[in-house]
């Protein structure tokens, strides 16, 4: 199970030297998590300025009155903290097939990103997201900064139960009524649902100013279209709906040609609003997608 | 085939239903996928689905849950078995003198009980074994029981006997196991089928033959002829289908005094003469080379005296005087004989003197004092005699028969012997030969011997008048008057006997007997004061009494006994099974519930491994 591995030391050893960048601080050096030229509270100073009124007298310049017999108030570079939410899909889709792992390996991606962004002590959470169209869930975790509460998510993802439906626009819509300042958004799922409903949720986002990071977890089953030859009838998990199929090489490969093509809308949709899309697809290839997605994430070793 | 109850046929009905729910389960297994999405672009079956899927999970299945309904219906198969549950097997061995043969180191009758002992302890647990031995007669040597080691011992105490097994023995032995389901018969030939049918055995009866061809030279005979008048000889017999070389040994009295070498043609036999003997007493022939059978190499006489003796004759009849005269002479010349008509006999010097033995003749005179008498032709007790009558005479017949005497059994053909009184014999006394008169069937003595505290009593019931003795057609009365004779002086503290007869030895007090093994014996006198007992080992017995001691010796030949190699090849087995009586089994119903259960067992395990096969090829639970 990759639940388990998720907190692995020696997985998590791997990941020490990685580094969660914002595409917002390209544009300075490495590692420095301040946002834009805010003026606000702060270690950096910015600049001065003539003393007003109202200013903060903490922050009178003593040293330049003393020479100068001016008053003068140094201004910093306000400084603040990156919060990262991690939104795990835990619908019932992402149990079926249970021998792809599908949820195991979101839990294991999101945990991974956690753990390198709680490397520079950046504001983290996990959010679950699933439930009815009656009653969405939405749990999520306290933000946590260090790394030595990182170990505060296990018992988290433990208690987790892949049930319901991919609610997803209304996870979206809870996570919006509780924040107000932008951040990073990572929302992990299968995306088993209306191209609709994931647009409208990714859109909503989006406007809400966060950088939205998507990644689409595939099921190795589900991906090779790898089914028993003979009469099936299939049954959907979330809906109970029930279809006659007969699996055969020709039907394997039509289910191969839908998920691409159901990949590749989302992937589409992506590219044109500015979300970075990442593909998971199958458990066994854990190695190769944080090799290969990772700095698509915008992880930096 | 069946079932134990046709009820439970009905469960036959469950397949049905199984195999209804079977289908149904395989008809369409249900897959739970992610999202039904995935899905929207395969193409609607084409086919139907096919309700019967005639695979190999199927064949499995439905011969699992035939087996199942088959076993709860109390299905059997016939089987056959003996009769009786635990088996009652009854050993029966031949106790012959055959059977002590050696086949090189081994004797059949040890051959005999290792097949024995191998029968025993593969036999199943709770069968019951019974050991019957056959030779003069049948013996129980170990009662039927489940414990396997009475049987076992009785085995190891079986003995080869110096006799010839009866048929009638073997006949009773059959009778004593006639409640076995399986009657093993080990002997060293095939007996007479018409004993075994006769006896009509319920149960299997088997012939277990052991021994093979040997070569055997046997003793048939030995006489000492008369000391220091006349030499005797000795009759070897050959029995192999090849010359065989013999050294035959002779001793009188424990000194050897002859040793012969020669060879014996095949098949053939050889007599062997020797001079006089110097003097009476014992005489012992030994064949020393090894043969098989060592009973009948082997063999004993007792020579006459050579002291004088006198003998008394006393015949109302010159003529019949005369014949008895002879006979004695002629069977031991040392005899000095006194003839005498009774009336003279009182008036004579005759009665003066010791006898050895007195004939005396249709009559009975007083005071004759005489070691032995033989009473031939005995008058009846007559009113007011004060004559104690040897035997009770009460009456006399006009002609008698010989019909059989002891030793030799029935006459083939009777002898007619004239005038005869009827003997009624007192205990005391045994007959040696019995005859019936021409005009009735009631049998009576006409021969006999026995003791008396002032010695011994023979007497012959016929009349010799006429030269009875003397007719070369009725040689047969000439022999028993011999024989009587011959037992009558023969000496009282040597007896020589054949195995298997009795022998009767006048003690008037408990005595010892000691037999060739060296083991002891006690023996009670009857009311006559005699002992008896039946010689079966060759070899010297001794009688141990108070006052006085016996020694007797028994030898053992049987010329079909003794032939070893009349076996030829073994006998067919198929043909000695085929010619006894069949088996007698009974048809048992055998269930086979467990087997059946076992075999759905393995079917579904079989169709288990099929399908987790088949689910770890395809990673999915649904196969």
């Amino acid at each position: 199970m990759l639940i388990a591995r998720a907190f692995d030391p020696d997985f998590l050893q791997r990941l020490d030297a990685l580094t969660l960048g914002i595409k917002r601080a390209r544009t300075i050096r490495t590692g420095r998590r301040t946002v834009g030229r805010v003026l606000g509270p702060g270690l950096e100073p910015e600049d001065f300025r003539d003393y007003s009124a109202g200013d903060d007298l903490r922050f009178l310049d003593w040293n330049t009155f003393a020479r100068l017999e001016d008053l003068t108030v140094r201004t910093f570079r306000a400084e603040r903290q990156v919060e990262l939410t991690i939104m795990l899909d835990t619908s019932a889709s992402m149990a079926v097939p249970e021998s792809d792992d599908k949820f195991g390996l979101a839990v294991i991606l999101g945990t991974a990103l956690a753990y390198i962004a709680m490397g520079e002590n950046d504001s983290v959470r996990l959010a679950a997201f699933g439930g009815s169209a009656e009653k969405s869930r939405w749990l999520t975790t306290p933000s946590y900064q260090r790394r030595e509460s990182f170990f505060a998510f296990r018992q988290f993802v433990s208690g987790l139960k892949c049930q319901g439906d991919t609610q997803l626009s209304m996870a979206v819509a809870d996570l919006l009524r509780t924040r107000h300042h932008p951040g990073i958004v990572v929302a992990i799922s299968d995306f088993l649902v209306s191209p609709a409903d994931y647009e409208d949720a990714l859109t909503q986002l989006l406007t809400a100013r966060h950088e939205v990071k998507v990644i689409h977890i595939v099921g190795d089953r589900e991906y090779t279209g790898f089914y028993p030859p003979g009469a099936y009838r299939v049954r959907d998990c979330e809906t109970g709906e029930l279809r006659e199929v007969v699996f055969g090489a020709q039907q394997s490969a039509l289910c191969r040609q839908r998920i691409e093509e159901h990949s590749a809308r989302l992937a589409n949709f992506c590219e044109r609003h500015g979300i970075v899309y990442s593909r998971a697809f199958g458990a066994s290839n854990l190695d190769a997608i944080m090799r290969r997605e990772f700095p698509r994430l915008g992880v930096i070793a | 085939m069946g079932f134990f109850s046709p009820d439970g046929l009905l469960l036959g009905f469950s397949v049905v239903a199984l195999i209804a729910i079977y289908l149904r389960s395989r008809a369409r297994p249900i897959i739970n996928v992610s999202s039904l999405m995935l899905f929207e672009q395969l193409p609607a079956p084409v086919v139907k689905s096919r309700i019967l899927k005639l695979d190999l999970l199927f064949w499995l299945e439905l011969l699992a849950l035939s087996a199942i309904t088959l076993a709860a219906a109390g299905f059997y198969v016939a089987g056959r078995r003996p009769v009786g549950r635990h088996q009652l097997h009854a050993l029966v061995f031949d106790l012959g003198a055959g059977m002590g043969a050696l086949d090189g180191r081994v004797s059949r009758l040890e051959e005999a009980r290792a097949l024995a002992r191998h029968l025993i302890t593969s036999a199943p647990a709770g069968d019951e074994f019974t050991v019957i031995g056959y030779g003069l007669e049948a013996n129980i040597l170990a009662a039927p029981s489940r414990d396997p080691r009475p049987a076992l011992a009785a085995l190891d105490k079986l003995q080869a006997q110096a006799i010839a097994p009866r048929p009638s023995a073997l006949r009773a032995a059959l009778i004593d196991a006639h409640g076995a389901a399986a009657i093993d018969i080990f002997a060293d030939r095939r007996p007479a089928e018409d004993v075994v049918s006769q006896t009509s055995p319920r149960g299997v009866v088997k012939l277990h033959q052991v021994g093979k061809p040997v070569d055997n030279v046997a003793i048939a005979g030995l006489d000492p002829g008369v000391p220091r008048s006349s030499g005797g000889h000795c009759v070897l017999r050959n029995f192999s289908s090849r010359p065989a070389q013999c050294q035959l040994e002779l001793d009188l009295n424990g000194r050897q005094f002859d040793h012969t070498s020669l060879i014996i043609e095949p098949r053939a036999q050889a007599i062997v003469g020797f001079r006089p003997l110097t003097e009476g007493g014992l005489l012992h022939a030994r064949i020393a080379t090894h043969d098989a059978l060592i009973m009948d190499n082997e063999r004993f006489a007792t020579a006459p005296s050579t002291a004088q003796a006198n003998v008394l004759v006393l015949s109302p009849d010159p003529d019949a005087r005369d014949d008895l005269a002879r006979i004695a002479v002629a069977i031991n010349p040392n005899f000095v004989v006194t003839a005498l008509d009774p009336a003279q006999y009182k008036s004579s010097g005759a009665a003066k003197r010791r006898y050895a033995l007195a004939i005396l003749h249709d009559c009975n005179p007083s005071g004759i004092n005489a070691a032995a008498r033989l009473f031939v032709f005995p008058e009846p007790l007559l009113k007011g005699s004060h004559r104690t009558p040897v035997a009770n005479v009460p009456g006399s017949v006009a002609a008698v028969e010989l019909e059989s005497r002891q030793d030799t059994g029935p006459l083939t053909t009777p002898t007619l012997l004239g005038p005869s009184r009827i003997l009624s014999l007192p205990g005391w006394m045994d007959a040696l030969a019995t005859g019936a008169p021409l005009d009735g069937h009631d049998s009576f003595p006409v021969a006999a011997v026995g003791r008396q505290l002032d010695g011994r009593v023979g007497v012959l019931a016929f009349d010799v008048r006429d030269h009875l003795l003397l007719d070369p057609d009725r040689l047969d009365a000439l022999v028993l008057t011999i024989d009587t004779l011959k037992q009558v002086t023969a000496p009282e503290d040597i007896k020589v006997v054949s195995t298997g007869s009795f022998v009767t030895i006048s003690t008037f007090a408990p005595a010892k007997l000691i037999s060739p093994d060296n083991s002891i014996r006690q023996l009670q006198p009857d009311q006559w004061g005699r002992v008896r007992f039946r010689p079966l080992e060759v070899g010297h017995y001794a009688i141990r009494g108070p006052n006085r001691a016996t020694e007797v010796y028994a030898n053992y030949y049987d010329v079909a006994e003794s032939d070893l190699s009349s076996l030829a090849a073994p006998l067919d087995r198929k043909a000695v099974n085929h010619s006894l009586p069949p088996p007698h089994v009974e048809i048992f119903p055998r269930p086979v519930g467990l087997a059946l259960i076992a075999l759905a067992a393995f079917l579904v395990l079989a169709e288990s491994a099929f399908i987790t096969r088949r689910a770890i090829y395809w990673g999915t639970p649904h196969v």
